[in-house]
């Protein structure tokens, strides 16, 4: 049977979450910023080598915003996992991390949230660990639309743990 | 008429869907897309593989605002409405076309988020550059304050070594000893000193001294430096030159002999000329025009910015040595007089460097006279009891040999706290001043001081305190003064300056 789950990813505009989609739908990354308005949808399959079964990934691509409660209700319908991004370089956007979390789960209950730092690239490893108590420790990866790295791992690591 | 134009006219915005509670649609007036009729709507865009979970649900109207369809090669930006009934009856969608509407709204939040991250970057930026700035000078402070211990070990040594019995070569080595480490206190007070600049920490203390006096002593130093070099020396100082002015001597000097230093540095022969004129003499301010001639390498006029600049050295001979810091030391200075600093150069052949300085001027100047340096004498009957308390060895040793030099003085050292009031304490022992340094490991010298003015009467409470330290902010020197402590010694210190203080503070 086909199974397909419906991932959205939130978060302030400008952290890279189209960037984050294209790099893991069409493996492509450009500099350019184009704001997103309203929701782009895209559509990706997944292989689950241990279970042996494809998982067809919805993912939702929403419009940034820099409080989470503007966000329609109507785009998180039917929902079964969140990827909440932030960017590493601009406090802005993870200040208030907790709170826009706490929305979340408050919203859709029950529903995953995976905490991700984008544009690790453009810092140093040691200035991750020093800000690691202002990032919060909700953290769950910290991954580059540019390099690509870790942008694969997290989506199949999402599909994985959906089908469990 | 009008429904032939309609016709042929109207654009069509919106597009209604009939579907069954699986998703397939059943109906279609395909006014947007085609082919519509007889799919899954799941199978037309990902979006629609959402929306057939809420097919089944009761009456209810859910709207997508702002969904991007791309179908049929035709990319539109719409609302998409749902409508379920609830009582069997097969749910509509609805289809409205709204992308010229978005395409605007892109325009605008485009241009706002844009600008939103471009002021949160630049926020960031200066925050960083401050962080930035204010670590580098505290790091500059610190540091320069840990090479005050070892310096202060070497110019002690250099100098109770002087006084041995030397024959000409060791006296040579003595001499080269000494000039070498003055040379580097020299930079290390340069360093110092741009570090209070650029934080702001350095103000001019203005009172009344003789100028001429202040002139002719570096004319003296300069002259024989000039010589020395095979440089020939003139100067030219004003005769309306006021006797009196008030300024601060200390910065003026360290201006005036940073450019003279400059001079002759980049001088290998000719000559150096330094004068001194009165400029304007108006509601009791004297404007001051100083200058600096030489005949050396000379600067390019594009390097005459960069020249001022804090470790910056035009010349990439590295023969020249230096931090690179006396012009930008002389640049902030000259710049707190409200003044400014001007250089005219022939390259290759030599450079003027400039400034007219003010002072306070009027004939009610009357200079405080500093105390005539008299020789240091301390009562032979007695010997005194010296209580140190520092934790740097070389610091201590510096102080026990010059002490025990003089014969007078009985020596305690301790680096605890506890022990330093259990010192005071005790009522058997006398201790006569206590040198107490200020950045200890364990604690602060200020604090310790502080404990020691609480101490009952009898615990000798009123114990000359004296402070060594090369924390010499004004500040710091309130501080000290509100922990009670009597008087302060900068380090590094020589011989006589350790005696002059514990003689001027010995009951």
């Amino acid at each position: 049977m086909k199974i397909s789950k419906k991932i959205v990813l939130l978060g302030h505009f400008g952290v890279g979450k189209s960037s984050l989609i294209r790099r893991f739908v069409e493996n492509t990354f450009s500099e350019d910023y184009k704001v997103t308005i309203g929701v782009h949808i895209f559509k990706k399959n997944v292989t689950i080598p241990e279970k042996g079964t494809d998982v067809s990934l919805v993912i939702w691509d929403l419009e940034g915003n820099d409080d989470i409660s503007n966000t329609r209700l109507s785009y998180l319908l039917g929902t079964h996992a969140f990827i909440y991004v932030y960017d590493v370089t601009r406090p802005a956007t993870y200040e208030k991390l907790e709170s826009e979390l706490n929305f979340l789960k408050e919203k859709q209950k029950n529903t995953p949230i995976t905490v991700v730092g984008n544009k690790e690239d453009l810092v140093t490893k040691a200035y991750i660990k020093q800000n690691s108590d202002n990032f919060g420790r909700l953290t769950d990866f910290y991954v580059s639309a540019k390099t690509g790295d870790k942008v694969d791992f997290l989506f199949s690591n999402l599909a994985e743990s959906l089908i469990k | 008429m009008l429904e032939v134009y309609k016709k042929k006219y109207i654009k069509p915005v919106l597009q209604y869907s009939i579907l069954d509670f699986e998703g397939n649609i059943i109906e279609s007036d395909n006014a947007l897309f085609l082919n519509f009729k007889n799919q899954y709507v799941g199978d037309i865009h990902p979006f629609f593989e959402t929306i057939t979970s809420l097919l089944t649900a009761e009456e209810n109207e859910t709207v997508f605002s702002c969904i991007h369809l791309n179908i049929e090669g035709k990319a539109i930006t719409a609302d998409i409405i749902l409508q379920t009934f609830g009582d069997a009856k097969n749910p509509l969608l609805i289809i409205h076309d709204l992308t010229s509407h978005y395409n605007n709204y892109q325009t605008t939040a485009q241009v706002r988020n844009e600008s939103v991250i471009n002021s949160q970057i630049l926020e960031l930026k200066n925050t960083y550059l401050k962080e930035k700035e204010v670590f580098k000078n505290s790091f500059i402070a610190n540091f320069s304050h840990e090479l005050r211990d070892p310096l202060t070990g070497i110019l002690t040594f250099t100098d109770i070594l002087s006084k041995t019995n030397l024959d000409l070569k060791q006296k040579d080595y003595i001499q080269i000893l000494n000039s070498s480490s003055n040379f580097l206190k020299k930079m290390i007070d340069d360093i110092l000193d741009i570090s209070k600049i650029e934080s702001g920490n350095l103000e001019l203390s203005i009172e009344p001294f003789y100028l001429l006096d202040l002139l002719n002593e570096i004319k003296f130093n300069y002259k024989l430096k000039a010589e020395q070099k095979g440089l020939e020396f003139s100067f030219n100082f004003d005769d309306k030159l006021p006797e009196i002015v008030g300024g601060d001597a200390k910065r003026l000097q360290q201006v005036l002999t940073n450019l003279l230093d400059n001079a002759l540095k980049f001088t290998d022969s000719g000559s150096i000329s330094f004068n001194a004129s009165l400029n304007q003499l108006r509601a009791q301010k004297a404007s001051i025009h100083f200058e600096i001639v030489d005949t050396g390498i000379g600067i390019k006029e594009e390097n005459f910015e960069t020249i001022f600049s804090s470790f910056s050295q035009v010349s990439n001979n590295h023969s020249y040595k230096g931090t690179g810091l006396g012009l930008a030391i002389v640049k902030y200075l000259v710049e707190l007089t409200n003044s400014k600093i001007s250089v005219s150069s022939n390259y290759g052949k030599g450079s003027i460097f400039s400034t007219n300085i003010n002072f306070v001027a009027n004939s009610t100047l009357v200079v405080n006279k500093p105390k005539n340096k008299k020789e240091i004498k301390f009562d032979v009957s007695r010997k005194y009891n010296i209580l140190l308390v520092e934790d740097s060895e070389i610091t201590q040793l510096s102080v026990l040999k010059i002490l025990a030099s003089q014969g007078h003085f009985f020596l305690d050292i301790v680096t605890k706290p506890d022990d330093v009031l259990a010192r005071i304490s005790n009522i058997d022992s006398e201790i006569d001043l206590v040198l107490m340094d200020i950045k200890l490991k364990e604690f602060r010298g200020d604090e310790i001081a502080k404990q020691i003015r609480k101490l009952p009467e009898r615990h000798q409470k009123k114990v000359p305190i004296v402070a060594m330290t090369a924390k010499i902010f004004k500040e710091d020197l309130k501080r000290y003064k509100k922990a009670g402590i009597n008087d302060v010694l900068k380090k590094p210190f020589n011989e006589s300056q350790l005696l002059e203080i514990i003689a001027n503070n010995l009951k």
